[in-house]
Parts: C-alpha cells; structure tokens; sequence
C-alpha cells in the first residue's frame, strides 16, 4: 500500500474513532447528533480519498459517488432528527432557540 | 497497519453500539445506527483498498441511500411518536 494512501487511511480511522467517542460521552442530544453528524462523513471521505489512491480511477469513480451521495445526505438525516428531537421536547429547553422563534412568528401570522 | 485502521473503525463501531443499547431516547439509537453504518462504508472502503479488490465499493453508494431512506422513515416516526420516549429516560 503506498503511503499517502496509508496515512489518509489512518487518520479516517481515527476521526471515525472521535466520532464514536463524541457519540458516547456527550451528555445533551444535540451534542451527541453534532458529534455524529458532522465527524463520520469527514472519516468516511477521508478513507475513501486512500482507497482511491490505492485503487485507481475507475474505482475513483466509485468512491466519489459513495462519498456524493452520503454528503448529500446524511446531514440532511441528522437535521430532520434533530428537528424531529426539537418537536417532540416541550417547554423551553435550550438556551438560544431560534427555530421555536420562528415557529411562533408562523403562527402569529397564520 | 491494515489492522490499525480496522481496529480504529471497530472501536468507532462499538461506541456506537453502547449508544445504540443505552439510548436515552429513540433519535440517539437511529443516530447510532447512522454511525455504525458509516462507520461499516469507512470499514469496506479500506478493506478495498488493502486488498486491492474493487468489487465490494458498489455496496458503499447502496449503504449510503438506504441509510438516509432509514434516518428520514426514523424521524417522522420520531416526530409524531417520542412524547413518551423522550420523557421516559
């Protein structure tokens, strides 16, 4: 395996390992989605910009779309989760809310 | 150093799996789901490009939509269904 290969593999592993760890340890939802969300597409890229130095340009290819369709997508997940959370708790539970803001100006006007 | 990184993304994997076990709340397991399956891409990915071997790299575009068709179906339901979960922690 060459080397550049090699490193950008190591450092998707360990950015995959931070995001677990994120995952784990932080104590609010939020915390833990922000953790997920944005730290596992960045180890994933990561690993994929080695294999496809390791493997050529036709798997490139390949790469490149995998990696297209979970960064198209997997944020826009972890946003309707998070929306998802935001409804579903009552009350005033965050510090600055702005989409509770919003929410109340919607029905105001309605 | 093949068994460096697979170590790193089993460990990334079991994180996510305590979480998925412990929750509190229903939108964390669906977030560690989302996880171990990026966390399983990253895992494919390298052992592609360890063994030279290309043919598993379709499954990384297949894993990836499913996923976010499974996170979207997880957050309506979510959304219309957690009161009681959120507040049973």
């Amino acid at each position: 395996m060459s080397p550049i290969a090699t490193v950008f593999l190591l450092a998707g592993s360990l950015v995959a390992v931070l995001a677990g760890i994120g995952l784990l340890k932080f104590s609010t939802p939020y915390a833990r989605f922000h953790a997920a969300g944005k730290a596992s597409p960045v180890a994933f890229i990561l690993v994929a910009v080695g294999a496809g130095i390791e493997l050529g340009w036709a798997s490139s290819a390949l790469l490149f779309v995998a990696v297209a369709a979970m960064v198209l997508t997997l944020p826009v997940g972890v946003h309707l989760l998070f929306r998802a959370v935001h409804r579903a708790t009552p009350g005033d539970h965050l510090v600055v809310d702005e989409l509770r803001v919003a929410e109340r100006l919607i029905e105001r006007n309605d | 150093m093949f068994a460096i990184v697979l170590t790193g993304f089993v460990i990334a994997g079991m994180c996510a799996g305590i979480r998925l076990l412990q929750g509190p709340t229903l939108a964390d397991r669906v977030v560690a789901l989302d996880v171990a399956l990026v966390t399983l891409m990253g895992a494919v990915a390298a052992r592609a490009a360890e063994s030279g071997d290309s043919s598993y790299l379709s499954l990384l575009i297949v894993i990836a939509i499913v996923g976010f068709t499974a996170t979207v179906a997880a957050s309506k339901f979510v959304e219309s269904d957690s009161r009681s979960d959120l507040e049973n922690h």
